[in-house]
């Protein structure tokens, strides 16, 4: 039996290995969108510098009230550029974007602040370009009001011989839990896993494709005829894509550590548990390969297994929260995401690379992805089981 | 190896109202090449996977020296071997790596299983593609690449299912050889087939399905006899009409285009004067035959001649 196994795993590796679009599918593929979403998303994860807003303040009357109005409002995503000559430009420039933001402080506004009785203040006006996100616009107006009233506050301790304590940033420091390194997770520690498990789930088309060669082909009825169990036939594939799923995991952290950071995206951070690691990347690798082979069993033809397969793991991948992040789908869209197994998988992976969660961080995970594979494989076994003609044929 | 016999063997696919096979009853003495002949979809590959368990479901018994088949097959897990009408290997791995895969599924390790590969491919002329991959072989190098990995256990029963459709006319004639010299080893072979003259060349014995039913069986040369007293001639030129209508009346003239002719006699004694009659007309014969009907014929005959796909 063991012989039979090793001669199966034997052609498995072989075939795989002369299967250039099976191999480009496998690893080519997921690396191609590390980079490339890694990249792509790089600002969405990050909490100022590459996401600043520009904006000017344009004060027609009085430049070093629009130099304080500045300096308040520079920082937490906000940047200060050069401020237009007039109205009529700044409006011309949010127009086009350059700034995205300006303020414009009306005559009198230094003399109304200063007022010791206080009264009505004339009004500011903000020019906001249409393209900016509507939460960054609600925060540059918090940000406004807030420089309003320091210049108020400012203004009227001045007079009165006091000082005003640095105010400009808020004594608060942001610490997110489970995260030694003190550094929130970045493009790249959430694109890696999820790209990397779209890359496992892809396993299905290799083995859909080959299993339908052997069954057209008729090696499988030979291989009938020389009384190889099924069982043994599926175990014969099981074992190679598992490996090859393996090598996956490490090429993938391996394309988030030294591809990425030569594209110019950040570092992938690697946790301390490698064993945590492994054991989702293992679950996730025999759901993938469980469903590789419910699929072979099932399809007829390669263009069935591609549609199956292909539309079937782009489906999960939406769904599960691969493609698009799961904190920006509405609350129903994240309920479906659920039902996912790449959801589960992507659960387990950031438990141990954004949490480091130990091994109850990952246990929900993986049982549900190792009863996924059990039931996917019964399946496969009980579909080859009612089918009358057992390796070719009809 | 004894007598493999079939007993009522009956198959039919799901959802199908016609059964593939419909109490098939044969019996294939040990030794010697068995001709299985049928038109499209007779059944004659149900039948080889229904013997190789390929099929599950079907009824009647299948017995190999009056012991059931899978208790042999337990015992001796070699006997049988298959050489499918696909080209049924792996085209993306070398000759040697498909008969060192098929080899080792059936057993074959060491020193045996490159005895083996070495015999099979000195067998099949193989050698010198052996580390070519199989994808890229002419067709008749597949056939023999096909028919070597099914030899690799030195099987006493084989099955060829069609062994030489596709091939040219040289490796055609190397394949009906090689197998010829199996059957001289003792081994049983089933051996299907379309080609007429093939069957009429190498099988000792040989039986005719359609439809799922075993029309005749029997020993190839007692099957080809006539005696329904059915001479054919085939002349140089045609029958004058003279003469035509005369043995139109006499024995019954058919006319079948081309100068050929069947006649029907009372007794053989009656084919001299008929040849002397032809050439005495002009038509000096090409051919004749008498008391021996040609495979093709009674296959036409027994399955009638309308299209089956």
């Amino acid at each position: 039996m063991l012989r039979r196994l090793l001669a199966l795993w034997e052609k498995e590796w072989l075939a795989l290995l002369r299967d250039v679009h099976g191999l480009a599918v496998l690893f080519l593929m997921p690396a191609a969108f590390i980079v490339v979403m890694s990249l792509a998303l790089s600002d969405a994860f990050k909490d100022d510098a590459a996401r600043q807003a520009e904006f000017a303040v344009l004060a027609v009357d009085d430049a070093p009230l629009a130099r304080r109005f500045a300096q308040s409002l520079s920082g937490d995503g906000f940047r200060e550029s050069s401020a237009p000559a007039s109205e009529a430009e700044a409006r011309q420039g949010v127009r086009s974007g350059k700034p995205s933001l300006v303020l414009v402080l009306p005559r009198g506004l230094g003399r109304a602040l200063a007022a010791p009785a206080g009264g009505p203040a004339p009004a500011l006006t903000l020019l906001a370009d249409p393209a900016l996100p509507s939460l960054q616009l609600a925060a540059f107006q918090q940000r406004v009001a807030g420089a309003a009233l320091e210049q108020r506050v400012s203004t009227l301790l001045e007079q009165a011989g006091a000082g005003l304590p640095e105010l400009k940033r808020a004594a608060l420091n942001v610490e997110v839990l489970g995260q030694s390194r003190a550094q929130r997770p970045s493009s790249v520690q959430q694109n890696v896993p999820a790209w990397l498990i779209f890359g496992m789930f892809f396993v299905v088309l290799p083995i859909a494709s080959l299993f339908i060669v052997e069954r057209r082909d008729g090696t499988l009825a030979r291989l009938a005829a020389h009384q190889v169990p099924f069982p043994l036939l599926l175990l014969g594939k099981l074992a190679p894509f598992f490996v090859v799923n393996m090598v996956q995991a490490a090429l993938m952290l391996l394309a988030g550590r030294i591809l990425v950071p030569w594209f110019g995206g950040e570092t992938l951070a690697l946790p301390e548990r490698w064993d945590l690691l492994a054991a989702v990347a293992a679950s996730t690798s025999l759901a993938a390969i469980a469903w590789g082979l419910l699929v072979a069993v099932c399809a007829r033809t390669l263009e069935q297994a591609t549609v199956i397969g292909g539309v079937g793991n782009i489906l999960a991948a939406a769904i599960g929260g691969i493609m698009v992040p799961r904190f920006v789908m509405p609350q129903a869209m994240q309920t479906l995401s659920d039902y996912s197994p790449m959801a589960w998988a992507l659960e387990g992976f950031h438990a141990v690379l954004l949490r480091e969660a130990g091994v109850a961080g990952i246990a929900a995970p993986c049982a549900k992805l190792l009863a996924l594979a059990a039931a996917l494989l019964a399946l496969a076994l009980f579909v080859q089981g009612r089918r009358r003609v057992l390796q070719s044929g009809p | 190896m004894g007598t493999l016999s079939l007993e009522g063997l009956s198959f039919r696919y799901p959802g199908r109202a016609e059964a593939v096979l419909d109490g098939v009853t044969l019996d294939i003495p040990a030794g010697g090449i068995f001709g299985l002949l049928g038109p499209n979809g007779a059944g004659k590959t149900t039948l080889i996977a229904v013997i190789t368990g390929q099929v599950r479901g079907a009824t009647g018994r299948i017995r190999l020296g009056g012991e059931p088949f899978e208790r042999v097959r337990r015992a001796q897990p070699r006997c049988l071997g298959l050489v499918p009408q696909e080209h049924a290997f792996y085209p993306m791995l070398s000759c040697r790596e498909n008969l060192r895969f098929f080899g080792a599924v059936q057993g074959l390790a060491g020193d045996e299983l490159r005895r083996r590969i070495a015999a099979v491919a000195a067998f099949a002329r193989i050698e010198a593609v052996l580390a070519h991959r199989a994808g890229q072989l002419s067709g008749g190098l597949k056939r023999r690449l096909n028919l070597a990995i099914g030899l690799l256990a030195e099987p006493q029963l084989l099955l060829l299912d069609e062994p030489t459709v596709g091939v040219d006319p040289q490796s055609r004639a190397f394949l009906l050889e090689s197998i010829c010299s199996l059957a001289a080893e003792g081994r049983t072979i089933v051996y299907t087939s379309h080609y007429m003259e093939e069957v009429q060349a190498i099988c000792d014995r040989v039986a005719i399905v359609d439809r799922g039913r075993v029309l005749v069986t029997g020993a190839l040369a007692d099957l080809l006899q006539d005696g329904s007293g059915l001479l054919t001639l085939h002349l140089r030129s045609p029958l004058p009409s003279a003469l035509a209508e005369a043995w139109r009346a006499q024995h019954a003239l058919q006319d079948d285009g081309g100068a050929h002719y069947r006649l029907q006699l009372r007794a053989a004694d009656e084919i001299a004067a008929i040849l002397a009659a032809a050439q005495g007309a002009g038509c000096e014969p090409r051919s004749i035959a008498y008391g021996r009907r040609d495979l093709e014929q009674l296959f036409m005959q027994l399955t009638d001649r309308s299209l089956r796909d």
